[in-house]
C-alpha cells in the first residue's frame, strides 16, 4: 500500500510539472496543445543522453533544453510569426510522436541504470515539485513579474502601452513553459518508469493540458488535481493493489480518460462557470500583433 | 530589409487565390522533403536516391502499389473526417479512436453472424457487407457524438476530449482482442478472429470498393462545401461562431453535425483497413500502428485547406511516401519509424508554412516610390 501511494506522488509530480509549465504559458496568454510532443523529446532525448553518457545530471539536462527549445519554437511561431496556437502546438506534438518514436526506437528497452536515490521513501522530485508550485504561486500572484505576465495575458494591448514588452514577457514564458515540461518528460523515462517503449507516454501530456484547464489557472488547485490523476493513473496501472479481480486490467487503464472528460464536462457547464469561472485569461490563444 | 537593391517587406494577405494555396502547399511539401533528407544524410544514404527508391517501391512495384493505394484510401477517409470538423474551425483529432470504434462494430458484425467460430462459414455477402459498412459508421458515430454534443451544448474543449477518446477506444480494441476478449481468434493470438472468405470486401482489379466510397466521400463533400445550406452554415461557423449564431445558425447542431459525420468516416476507414484490404482481413495484433496513421489525416486536412477534392491527390502522394519510407527503412536498415519521423518533419513545416498563407513577402527595387506609401497596413 504505502508502495502504491508513494508511486502515486510520484506520478501526481509529472503531471505538476507539465501543468504547471502549461499554466505559466497560458497565463500570459498562449496555449500550448503539444505538451505531450515536449515531453517526448525531454523524456526520449534525456534517456538517450542519461544512457550513454550514465549521467542522470547531463540526462536531465538535455530533456530541460530540448524543452526549452521547443518552446522557443512555439513562441517563434505563434509569437513572432502569429500563427495559430492551436495548429503550432499540434505540430510540436506531432513532431515529438513522429521524431522520438524513429530517433529513440534503437534505444527500446530498459535504461540499466542504478535507480535515483529516494528521500524519505519517494522521488527527490516530490518536493522539488512541491517547491515549484509555491514558487510559481508567489512569482504570479505577488511579484511585478508575475503582474506583468497576467496582465499580457488578459490584455496586451494594454499592457504594452504601458510599457510591458508583450513578446518579450510571452517569450520568458513559453521558454519557461517548455523547460517545465521537457523536465517532466525526463522525469517520467529517468525516474518514474525508466523504459523507453513505442509512444510510452499514452496521454500524460493531454491529461496535463486538461489539469490546466480544471486548475482554474491556480497552482494549488494544479497540485490537487494532479495528487487526484496521479492516483487516478497508477490505480490504472495496477488496480490488483487495491481492488483485485474486479474489471479487465484494459478496462481500468480507460478509467482516467473517462474521468478526465468527465471533469471537463462538470467545469464547461454554466453552473461551474458563474460559480467558479471568470479566471481564464481573456487573451488566451489569440495572437498579439503590434500596432 | 534590404538584400542588394531590392528591398523586401510582408504585406498582409487579404484574399488567397485557390492557385496560390496550391503554391504554397506544393512548396511546403518540398521544402519538407527537403529537411527530411537530413535524416538520410545522418544515417548515412544519399537522399536523392532515398527518394527515388521510396517512390518507385510506392508507385511501381508490383507489391507497394497496391499497398500506397490501400494506404491512400484509408488517409482518404481520414482526412475528410478530419476535413469536415476544420471547416467548421474545429479540430478533430480523434480519427485514431473513430477508426477504431469503427472496426469494432465492423467485426461485431461479424460476431453477431458467429463468424467467430469458423473462417470458411458461408455468409450472404450481399446482406452482411452492406450491415459491416453501416455498423462501422455506426461506429465511429458514437466517439465523434460524444465530442460534438460536448462542444456544442457545453463548448468542453474538443482537442482534449476527442484525444481523451481515442485512448479509450484504443483499451477498448485491447480489452476485446485480448486475454480472453470476446473478438480473440480462437487460435488464442492476441489478434480478432479472421473475416470470413465468403464476406471479403469485393475488389476491382485488386482493390477494394472501398476505393470508390472514399473518392465518392470526397466529391460530395465538395458539392456540400460549394452548394448546400448547411455546407455553407458549416463554413460561416468557422469563421465565427458568434456571427454564425446571429445569422440563426444552431451553434449546437453545427458542432454535432461535424463531429458526427467525421466520426462516420473515420468508422468507415475502420471497415476498410481491417476488413477489406487483402491480406489483413482481421484486426491484427498490432493495430495502434495502423491507428496512429490516422494523423496523416491531419496533415493532408492542413495541407489541403480544407478542400475535400485537393486531399486526394495528397493523400494518395503520403499514403506512397509512408508506405515507401516504411520499406526503405527495412532495405537500407535504417531505425524504425522513419515514416513516423516524415509525419513529424511535415506537420512542422506545414505549420511555418501557415504563415505565408496569411502574409506575402513583397520585393521592390530600392529607391522606387512604394505604391502604399503613408497607408497603414
Amino acid at each position: 500500500m504505502w508502495e502504491f501511494l508513494a508511486r502515486s506522488l510520484e506520478a501526481s509530480m509529472i503531471f505538476t510539472f507539465a501543468g504547471l509549465g502549461e499554466l505559466i504559458d497560458q497565463r500570459s496568454g498562449v496555449l500550448n496543445v503539444g505538451i505531450e510532443g515536449v515531453m517526448l523529446f525531454g523524456a526520449t532525448l534525456g534517456f538517450i543522453a542519461a544512457q550513454s553518457t550514465g549521467s542522470y545530471w547531463l540526462g536531465f539536462l538535455v530533456g530541460i533544453t530540448i524543452g526549452g527549445l521547443l518552446g522557443l519554437l512555439h513562441g517563434f511561431f505563434s509569437i513572432t510569426l502569429g500563427v495559430d496556437q492551436v495548429v503550432s502546438g499540434m505540430g510540436i506534438w506531432i513532431l515529438g510522436f513522429g521524431l522520438t518514436t524513429y530517433i529513440g526506437n534503437p534505444y527500446t528497452g530498459p535504461l540499466g541504470m542504478e535507480r535515483i536515490p529516494t528521500i524519505l521513501g519517494l522521488s527527490p522530485f516530490f518536493y522539488v515539485g512541491i517547491v515549484l508550485v509555491i514558487i510559481t504561486w508567489f512569482v504570479l500572484n505577488k511579484t511585478s513579474l508575475g503582474l506583468r505576465i497576467r496582465s499580457v495575458g488578459e490584455n496586451p494591448s494594454v499592457a504594452e502601452v504601458s510599457g510591458i514588452n508583450v513578446a518579450r514577457t510571452r517569450y520568458l514564458c513559453v521558454i519557461t513553459s517548455g523547460m517545465l515540461m521537457g523536465l517532466a518528460g525526463a522525469i517520467y523515462s529517468l525516474d518514474y518508469n525508466p523504459v523507453w517503449n513505442y509512444n510510452f507516454l499514452m496521454g500524460w501530456g493531454f491529461i496535463a493540458l486538461a489539469l490546466v484547464f480544471f486548475s482554474m489557472w491556480n497552482p494549488f488547485i494544479m497540485l490537487g488535481g494532479s495528487l487526484l490523476f496521479g492516483t487516478m493513473w497508477q490505480l490504472s496501472l495496477s488496480p490488483e493493489l487495491v481492488l483485485p479481480g474486479v474489471l479487465s486490467r484494459y478496462i481500468w487503464r480507460t478509467v482516467p480518460f473517462v474521468i478526465t472528460v468527465v471533469v471537463l464536462l462538470i467545469m464547461s457547464t454554466k453552473w461551474f462557470r458563474i460559480r467558479w469561472g471568470a479566471a481564464r485569461p481573456e487573451a488566451l490563444a489569440i495572437p498579439y500583433v503590434k500596432e | 530589409m534590404r538584400i542588394g537593391n531590392y528591398e523586401f517587406y510582408l504585406e498582409k494577405r487579404l484574399t488567397l487565390a485557390g492557385w496560390q494555396a496550391a503554391t504554397i502547399s506544393i512548396l511546403a511539401v518540398v521544402v519538407a522533403l527537403a529537411l527530411f533528407s537530413l535524416i538520410f544524410i545522418q544515417a548515412g544514404v544519399n537522399p536523392l536516391s532515398a527518394y527515388q527508391e521510396i517512390f518507385s517501391y510506392a508507385f511501381a512495384n508490383p507489391y507497394g502499389l497496391p499497398l500506397s493505394i490501400n494506404r491512400f484510401i484509408f488517409l482518404l477517409l481520414c482526412t475528410c473526417a478530419f476535413i469536415i470538423p476544420f471547416r467548421a474551425g474545429l479540430w478533430n483529432i480523434g480519427m485514431t479512436g473513430q477508426f477504431y470504434a469503427g472496426s469494432l462494430s465492423a467485426f461485431a458484425v461479424l460476431f453477431a453472424f458467429g463468424a467467430r467460430g469458423s473462417s470458411n462459414l458461408d455468409l450472404p455477402p450481399g446482406i452482411v457487407i452492406p450491415l459491416m459498412l453501416v455498423a462501422a459508421a455506426l461506429g465511429g458515430t458514437v466517439p465523434g457524438a460524444i465530442a460534438g454534443f460536448l462542444k456544442g451544448r457545453f463548448n468542453t474543449n474538443e482537442i482534449v476530449v476527442t484525444m481523451m477518446l481515442n485512448f479509450i477506444a484504443f483499451w477498448l480494441v485491447s480489452f476485446m482482442i485480448k486475454e480472453g476478449g470476446l473478438f480473440m481468434n480462437p487460435g488464442g493470438r492476441s489478434e480478432s478472429f479472421d473475416v470470413p472468405s465468403s464476406v471479403h470486401a469485393p475488389l476491382i482489379m485488386g482493390t477494394p470498393f472501398t476505393i470508390l466510397l472514399a473518392l465518392g466521400i470526397a466529391v460530395l463533400l465538395y458539392l456540400m462545401f460549394a452548394k448546400t445550406k448547411i455546407g455553407y452554415q458549416i463554413r460561416a461557423y468557422g469563421q465565427s461562431p458568434a456571427a454564425a449564431e446571429y445569422a440563426g445558425i444552431s451553434t449546437f447542431k453545427i458542432p454535432l453535425l461535424v463531429f458526427i459525420m467525421g466520426g462516420a468516416i473515420a468508422g468507415l476507414a475502420g471497415y476498410h483497413y481491417f476488413a477489406a484490404v487483402p491480406g489483413v482481413y482481421k484486426i491484427a495484433r498490432n493495430y495502434v500502428q495502423f491507428g496512429d496513421m490516422a494523423f496523416y489525416g491531419i496533415i493532408c486536412g492542413l495541407i489541403s485547406q480544407g478542400n475535400p477534392l485537393a486531399a486526394i491527390p495528397i493523400a494518395l502522394l503520403f499514403g506512397g511516401l509512408s508506405i515507401g519510407g516504411r520499406f526503405i527503412q527495412g532495405k537500407l536498415n535504417m531505425s524504425f519509424g522513419l515514416d513516423y519521423a516524415l509525419l513529424g518533419v511535415l506537420m512542422m513545416t506545414l505549420v511555418a508554412f501557415q504563415f505565408f498563407y496569411r502574409n506575402k513577402i513583397v520585393w521592390v527595387k530600392a529607391g522606387k516610390e512604394r505604391a502604399d506609401v503613408g497607408i497603414p497596413s
